[in-house]
């Protein structure tokens, strides 16, 4: 594995625990936030062309 | 999730459910950093219907359809959510919902099971989410061992962590090459 590689795992584990400690109720509005921008993809009319095609 | 969560306490509080306890992804959250889904599992004890040892879920749903909250395929769309209610079906079930931790979201009281039932139901499980979601868990430092090694071996789940572990954690440690 290279440094840089490792720098960015580094980097991902921090986040992923900054996010972990976070309240149960700050973790749902960010999975709200999640659940809206997959819902939002789910209906783009690009994704739905793709679907159709596949 | 809020307006949710107050529709099925009241659901709790008027008898058409018992205990519950929120699993899957939004359970996990409760331990691990929040991940993308579309969907609450609610896993309840529900009441036996009369002279029938069924469990049912027939009053969940007509007591939801009454205040205009429809199925959905498997869901039942409440307050924008939707919602599954697998109801318990074996003792691990029953033991992650009796003994799951209290907890509150936004000012509402709710439930999630130990992260050591929800390693267990995982593996139990055994899609690629699920053993996705026990490696994260493990990454965490969440679990008690003593306490998950307990559940385990009460519900016969040994094997699977034995086999887990050689499947996912046998090149946990980083080889010679990896080093810096």
């Amino acid at each position: 594995m290279t440094d840089w590689m490792r720098r960015v795992l580094e980097s991902k584990r921090a986040v992923r625990e900054r996010l972990r400690t976070l309240s149960f109720s700050e973790k749902v509005e960010l999975l709200e936030k999640l659940r809206e921008r997959s819902l939002a993809i789910a209906r783009s009319p690009l994704r739905q062309s793709a679907s159709r095609k596949s | 999730m809020k307006a949710t969560l107050e529709i099925i306490n009241r659901m709790q509080a008027e008898g058409v459910i018992g205990q519950y306890a929120i699993g899957g992804a939004v359970g996990a959250t409760f331990y691990l950093e929040p991940a993308a889904t579309l969907d609450i599992d609610i896993f309840v004890g529900l009441p036996k219907a009369s002279g029938s040892s069924l469990l049912t879920l027939a009053p969940v749903y007509e007591y939801l359809a009454s205040r205009g909250y429809n199925a959905e395929k498997e869901n039942i769309v409440i307050e924008g959510w939707p919602v599954q209610f697998p109801p318990t079906r074996d003792a691990l079930d029953e033991e992650a919902l009796q003994q799951a931790v209290e907890t509150a979201l936004e000012g509402i009281p709710t439930r999630v099971p130990s992260p050591e039932h929800v390693v267990a139901i995982a593996l139990r499980t055994g899609r690629a989410k699920d053993f996705a979601r026990v490696l994260q868990f493990i990454e965490s430092g969440v679990l008690e061992p003593a306490k998950l090694d307990a559940i385990l071996g009460r519900h016969g789940l040994v094997e699977r962590w034995e086999q887990f572990g050689i499947r996912f954690l046998r090149d946990a440690e980083p080889s010679e090459r990896d080093k810096p």
